[in-house]
């Protein structure tokens, strides 16, 4: 594999796939680079997609993606919706991406309001106008450059030999910046499936068993390449679900045959799912289940709002995007902890918190600044310890 | 590689099987799983050339991870190919997995399944899909052992293994079909008599002197998804598969979460039973590994704590055999504690606390 050049590679797979199927069956063994939207993790090579959240990718153990064929269950304490936000950059992504989104018990409201791409991307704030256009200039060239190179290789490869990080080419992006405040705009036919929650009548058939037969139906359905996102919000919420849900004998068996069922497609399924916390708290055993059989695990604790404290920001300061809105705690990552540890977790123990703006989902260390008239307390303090005041020290000098 | 660098030389003492017949117990938690420890028994067990014996056949039942998860790990952190093994008759996975809480029967044509060849071999076999399990189990009849009449399940269900285990032999074309068994029902029958069948598999090839390891990975996740095994029903059913001749060890890995141990003020059904088997089996068992997180909070270079507990008195034969060594037991009676530290190259490092600098 490594001696082969990769655009010959690429480019006989397909051709050898068509032609016989069970030569071309170790050529699967590498289908990654056939759909949009994914990437090897540069840790194991693994294919990853993106949550639609460059900050969440960052954080996944170095993989630097979502890696395919694992959950990620977010729980969120209180009302606020900031996990239903995450999903929704990850069903845009998906979208965008050109995957299978299937949504479970919502309806096609939900779809409606995902977030439109933000035209303006990059990370960096600039300033409209002149430099604006510069930087489309500067895309423009990047444009040219990636179908100069891609005009080399066959067409299959120009959609994925992309590296996602700063490709402006449209296709190759690894994960677009989203605006909260516009509509994404859906492609017309099925770009999201929206699974419904049945209300059983009989009392021993579960709510969830349509869910996964529809999925799973999906997924042999679809050609091998599509890629696949399954997006569950405020999991067992008694607006969604039916009491009879929250038996353990239900939600368990459910979340094992999801388990079951991404690792039977461990290259085309993702699954992300929210669970309001304050209805179901960790310390239940029920929960504690839940966290272990999914994959990855965050908590999303929102800080209460303070009336004071916004008004003084938006008088005060200028960083007030900055002021993080929660504690972003994590508790489980894909293939960290399934191996025990390793690599590429290198602030698993720092305190996260996490910004929601209108473009991005933020999720940073987490540091209280210095309060204002602390600092000068404090350089007050450095000087008395130097000695004296200022004014004898100066004398001193002089002399 | 000889299994002593695969094995940390502190650990390796624990590692190790006891040399008389008894049951172990494995805990781990949410944020230090024991996956890595799991394959370090698996390396000892298969291949220790030491004190005349020739190594421990295995019987792994898993009901939270796939076999090729397994496989990669096993490979990679101690450099077993289970899939030689299973060929060998040496080494034998029951899949508590993919088909337990998934019906199977509709992804028959499963389209690029890399990993799941087994999968499509033992799901095709099983006759017609309709003859299958249902998928999600009604709550059913009395727990334990004791089956009550059932409709078309039941009579799928125990005949199903032997159905696996007869086809497998004849569709060994698959490369891993054979000693790959599949547990299609939350039925506690069913698990019995799909490990039986697992592990006779194993004795019957080869000679008898070799006896078997039975490791059974998360089966408190059983008592979660179907509520009515009782926990004594799962406790009986590890004596019962331990009273097997040909069965020396079994090894249980369970959740010591906090919720678990010290349950809620009014604590579920869930809660009680989980903690029910876990102190059960902890009583039973001759020596107790547990995985945890440090206590402290996360470090860079540590990634959990083990703790080691030997049961001073053996829990059947009294512990008469090692009577001369005293001092030791002595001391391995109040448990050890070792920090590790799980690497990228899927290597482990152990070393006492405070001795974090030197391997």
């Amino acid at each position: 594999m490594a001696f082969r050049k990769r655009n010959i590679a690429l480019s006989r797979a397909p051709a050898d796939s068509d032609a016989s199927n069970p030569i071309a069956t170790p050529t699967h063994h590498s289908p990654v680079p056939t759909s949009p939207g994914t990437r090897p993790s540069p840790i194991d090579g693994r294919p990853t997609t993106s949550t639609g959240t460059p900050s969440l990718d960052s954080i996944l153990a170095g993989h630097a993606g979502f890696p395919l064929g694992t959950s990620i269950l977010i729980e969120e304490s209180g009302t606020t919706d900031y996990a239903g936000a995450l999903l929704r950059f990850y069903a845009a992504e998906g979208v965008v991406q050109g995957h299978k989104v299937h949504v479970v018990g919502t309806g096609e409201v939900w779809g409606r309001e995902l977030p439109g791409k933000s035209e303006e991307r990059g990370n960096s704030a600039r300033k409209e106008g002149k430099e604006r256009a510069e930087k489309m200039k500067i895309a423009w060239r990047y444009e040219g450059l990636g179908q100069f190179e891609s005009s080399r290789a066959s067409p299959s490869v120009s959609q994925t030999t992309g590296q996602g990080d700063g490709v402006a080419e449209e296709r190759q992006v690894f994960c677009h910046t989203f605006d909260l405040a516009k509509r994404l705009t859906l492609p017309v036919g099925t770009a999201i499936t929206y699974i419904p929650i049945t209300h059983p009548t009989t009392s021993p058939s579960s709510p969830f068993s349509p869910i996964l037969q529809n999925v799973q139906q999906q997924l042999s359905s679809s050609p091998p390449q599509t890629i696949h996102r399954l997006v569950i919000p405020s999991l067992l919420s008694p607006a969604l679900y039916p009491s009879s849900a929250s038996r353990p004998s239900a939600i368990l068996q459910f979340l094992h045959g999801l388990r079951a069922l991404l690792r039977q497609y461990p290259t085309r399924l993702t699954a992300l799912l929210t669970l309001p916390l304050t209805l179901y708290p960790r310390s239940a055993g029920l929960v504690r289940w839940m966290e272990i059989l999914s994959d990855g695990v965050f908590e999303l604790s929102p800080f209460p709002y303070s009336h004071a404290q916004a008004l003084a920001q938006s008088a005060g300061t200028t960083k007030d995007e900055e002021r993080p809105q929660g504690m972003f705690a994590v508790h489980k990552l894909p293939i960290f902890h399934e191996k025990g540890g390793g690599g590429g977790a290198e602030d698993l123990g720092e305190d996260m918190a996490f910004t929601l703006s209108r473009r991005k989902f933020v999720v940073a260390k987490f540091s209280l600044p210095p309060l204002e008239g602390d600092t000068e307390a404090q350089e007050q303090a450095v000087r008395e310890a130097a000695g004296g005041s200022a004014m004898p020290r100066k004398e001193e000098l002089e002399f | 590689m000889p299994p002593s660098t695969r094995i940390p030389p502190l650990l390796q003492p624990y590692v190790h099987l006891p040399r008389n017949d008894s049951l172990l117990l494995l805990t781990s938690t949410l944020g230090a799983t024991a996956n890595w420890l799991l394959i370090r028994v698996l390396c000892d067990a298969l291949n220790n050339p030491e004190d005349g014996g020739d190594g421990h056949n295995v019987v792994l039942v898993s009901w939270m991870r796939e076999y090729e998860f397994w496989r990669q790990e096993a490979r990679k952190g101690a450099a077993l190919d289970l899939e030689r093994l299973k060929k060998e008759g040496r080494f034998a996975f029951v899949d508590g997995l993919s088909e337990l809480c998934l019906d199977a029967s509709t992804n028959a044509p499963a389209t690029t399944s890399k990993s799941a060849p087994q999968i499509t071999a033992t799901s095709t076999v099983g006759g017609s899909p309709t003859q299958k399990a249902p998928q999600i189990l009604p709550v059913r009849g009395p727990p334990g052992r004791i089956v009550p009449a059932r409709g078309l399940p039941q009579g799928a269900a125990p005949a199903s293994p032997a159905l696996t285990s007869t086809s497998v032999q004849t569709s060994s074309t698959t490369r891993s079909s054979l000693g790959h068994h599949t547990m299609k029902s939350l039925d506690i029958a069913h698990l019995q008599t799909t490990i039986t069948t697992a592990i006779s598999s194993l004795t019957f090839s080869k000679s008898t002197q070799r006896k078997t390891l039975l490791i059974l990975d998360n089966p408190d996740l059983l008592l979660a998804l179907n509520p009515t095994i009782s926990p004594s029903a799962m406790t009986s059913l590890i004596l019962t598969l331990h009273t097997l001749p040909s069965v020396s060890h079994i090894l249980t890995h369970m959740q010591s979460d906090n919720p678990f141990l010290s349950p809620s003020t009014r604590p579920q059904p869930l809660e009680t039973s989980h903690h029910n088997l876990l102190v059960k089996l902890a009583h039973m068992s001759s020596r107790v590994l547990g995985v945890r997180v440090l206590d402290t909070g996360v470090a860079r270079d540590v990634s959990g704590v083990v703790r080691v507990t030997e049961q001073r008195v053996g829990w059947m034969d009294l512990g008469l055999h090692e009577e001369g060594k005293n001092g030791d037991r002595a001391e391995e009676g109040k448990g050890r504690e070792f920090l590790y530290q799980v690497k990228g190259d899927g290597s482990v490092r152990v070393f006492e606390r405070g001795a974090g600098g030197e391997g």
